[in-house]
């Protein structure tokens, strides 16, 4: 183990690295802590300049809650849960049929096919972005949310696919020659015995998916106008202009925003960095 | 019986599920292709024609899954699919997700590169032609006469050179927290929150912490330059030797203040990247570096750092690609503001596209054209990597 165990060390060297733990994160998070504050502080606080003082009144539900009175916040949230669930089924699902195919079966154009997906994974949005307003234009679906979700959809296909062969290509191949020897049919073979074998990367896309689709901002922003179909990323970001310098309100919504993907991450901390390192490091 | 061991008839075509299956995908593909908005918003009543586009949306898709439902029945019936079954098996597993991605991410992009030779605000005309027109190299001419241009492209370039310092400061987090005591594993996550929430929340975050009159570096800058008087009225009054500067408003500070800002997730991933590696480091190796009298720098140098190279790679490589994808938050912070000095290119393509009253679509793929072929080096490289990976893994 690099660097070396602390345990090995003397005690005074073990008390500093104790002590040193909670000063470090307590520095990393220091802007999220503030913004904590921020937000269960009055107004009057903030005018005066009290940042990380004791609050004035602890306001953590009132302006909690006035965040849902006066806001959509709620409709946004259900709104990205709209486009967040739908994406995610869609994307996995066709992964796993790609993956499948480019993992297992040996044929020339594998690799091409494969590296059209990594490529396409990889290129800014910008390029996509005036063709596929075009394209949704011309299916009907511009400014709807199945219009975002047909886009995020394909898009992801091209990460899940990645992820999912590199995964299945882990698999021992024997199994599956031994199945086609005793005649189950090929997509006999890939439901009853790979898909129950991939089910932790299914779970690790699943969870990155969601987040990615949580966080997103730009294409909702490219896709959507209409108001009642904003997401939540979009929604925190046009009160910010509604609640003029009240930050206690804006440091509230956008908390709110951030916790789904936060609770997601806690559930399923194993998978999700199991996705985030590309499937590339193992362990 | 055949070598994989089914009887010879299985292998027959059987006539009547390739007809019933070609006569789904045909009717189906009918029905799909004659529905429109109007005919659904006539016949169920819809008072717009906009609130149909959802309803109509989804009764295509129910067609479109029949077609492609007739189209597998009939296909795997055929006696030519089953003789070549491991051959064409690949392709209809591929089938419906590489069409998805060829038609809503590689097309868009050689029709983004086309869309860049012409002059056109978006629309079309009431008989559905396009109203553009095209213009050759005009808008690529533009560009090298715009300063807003420049500007995007050394942004970008800042953007690139100071992202790259997540990795090593990442590195050093990472180096930190690899140790077994009790709740490391609680610091861990805790240190990884920042990646987790999105970038506009970042933004948001950021933005009021770098608010000079009462964010959080204000605060921090009066803990040195500035004391609390009371003044003859009996007021509290601040005064400072030195005000705290804006760093959002100012030109030359506005762009550093966003990188930090996008630093602060990016850290967090090559933290995370690290750790993963450092978990997979053979004891061994290090071992037998200890006994050879390797410490510290010299054993991070020598033994650690050859280890951990497939994290490195990926970690530049989310890094570059995160750089250059920077988009979330200075739509958050500034808006390519003050005087487009945020500007970066994925920005300033975004607002001449489809900004307030700009529309340029030509002049716009033009700048996204640029910006994809930059990116293009780099997905090169990681292409050209991963293909030697697998030509050593066969």
């Amino acid at each position: 183990m690099f660097p070396a165990p602390i345990e090995k060390s003397t005690s005074s060297v073990q008390t500093a690295y104790k002590v040193a733990l909670p000063v470090a994160l307590l520095l990393w998070l220091l802007p999220l802590i503030a913004i904590f504050l921020t937000s269960i502080r009055p107004a009057v606080d903030i005018n005066t300049g009290n940042v990380f003082g004791i609050p004035s009144e602890f306001n953590l539900i009132e302006n909690y809650s006035a965040v849902f009175q006066q806001t959509d916040a709620w409709r946004y949230m259900v709104n990205t849960l709209i486009i967040t669930l739908p994406t995610m089924i869609i994307s996995v699902g066709l992964a796993c049929l790609t993956g499948y195919a480019l993992a297992i079966y040996k044929f020339k154009s594998a690799l091409p096919i494969f590296f059209v997906f990594v490529a396409g994974n990889f290129v800014p949005f910008q390029i996509l972005m005036l063709p596929v307003i075009d394209l949704s234009n011309r299916l009907d679906i511009y400014n709807t949310v199945p219009g975002l979700v047909m886009f995020h959809a394909a898009f992801q296909t091209g990460f899940c696919t990645l992820f999912m062969r590199n995964f299945m290509k882990a698999l021992p191949f024997e199994l599956i020659e031994s199945a086609r020897i005793e005649g189950v049919g090929e997509f006999r073979i890939f439901w009853h015995l790979v898909l129950p074998l991939v089910r932790p990367a299914i779970a690790a896309l699943a969870v990155l998916i969601f987040t990615f689709i949580w966080n997103d901002f730009f294409w909702a922003t490219v896709m959507i106008q209409d108001d009642a179909s904003l997401p939540i990323t979009v929604g925190v970001r046009s009160l910010n202009g509604e609640f003029v310098q009240q930050w206690q309100l804006i440091s509230a919504a956008s908390l709110l925003a951030a916790v789904p993907p936060v609770i997601m991450f806690f559930l399923m901390q194993k998978h999700f960095i199991a996705g985030l390192t590309l499937g590339a490091t193992k362990g | 019986m055949t070598a994989s061991g089914q009887p010879i008839s299985q292998y027959d075509t059987s006539m009547p599920r390739v007809v019933s299956g070609a006569v789904l995908l045909v009717v189906a593909l009918l029905v799909m292709l004659s529905i429109d908005v109007s005919w659904v918003a006539e016949t169920f009543g819809f008072q717009k024609r906009v609130d149909a586009r959802v309803p109509t949306f989804f009764i295509r898709m129910v067609f479109l899954i029949a077609v492609l439902a007739g189209a597998f029945i009939s296909f795997t019936s055929l006696s030519y699919y089953k003789r070549n079954r491991v051959m064409l098996a690949p392709w209809l597993f591929l089938s419906i997700g590489l069409a998805f991605f060829l038609i809503y991410v590689i097309i868009p992009i050689f029709q983004s590169i086309s869309y860049s030779f012409t002059k056109w605000n978006g629309l079309y005309d009431v008989t559905g032609t396009w109203t553009g027109e095209w213009v050759g190299f005009y808008n690529y001419r533009l560009l090298l006469e715009d300063p807003n241009f420049y500007t995007s492209l050394a942004n970008n370039l800042l953007w690139l050179i100071l992202f790259m310092l997540a990795i090593p400061i990442g590195l050093g987090i990472a180096l930190f927290l690899n140790q077994t005591v009790t709740g490391i594993r609680i610091y861990k996550s805790m240190f990884f929150f920042p990646f987790v929430i999105s970038q506009v929340v970042v933004g948001l975050i950021f933005s009021w912490a770098y608010n000079p009159e009462f964010g959080l570096l204000s605060e921090i800058w009066g803990w040195f330059f500035c004391e609390q008087k009371l003044n003859i009225v009996g007021n509290l009054t601040t005064s400072c030797s030195i005000d705290p500067p804006s760093i959002l408003g100012e030109a030359k500070y506005a762009t550093y203040g966003i990188i930090a800002a996008g630093l602060w997730p990016q850290i967090a991933y090559c933290m995370i990247l690290y750790l993963t590696g450092l978990n997979n480091v053979s004891p061994d190796q290090v071992e037998a570096g200890r006994l050879d009298g390797a410490k510290g720098w010299k054993m991070l140098r020598h033994v650690i750092l050859p280890q951990l190279r497939p994290a490195t790679f990926i970690a530049i490589v989310v890094t570059v690609i995160g750089a250059l994808r920077s988009f979330d938050m200075i739509a958050t912070m500034t808006q390519g503001g003050p005087f487009g000095s945020t500007n970066v290119l994925a920005y300033y393509m975004f607002d001449q596209a489809v900004g307030e009253g700009v529309g340029r679509y030509g002049y716009g793929s033009s700048i996204a054209t640029v910006l994809f072929f930059i990116m293009l080096i780099y997905i090169s490289y990681f292409l050209w990597r991963m293909y030697q990976d697998e030509k050593t893994e066969h």
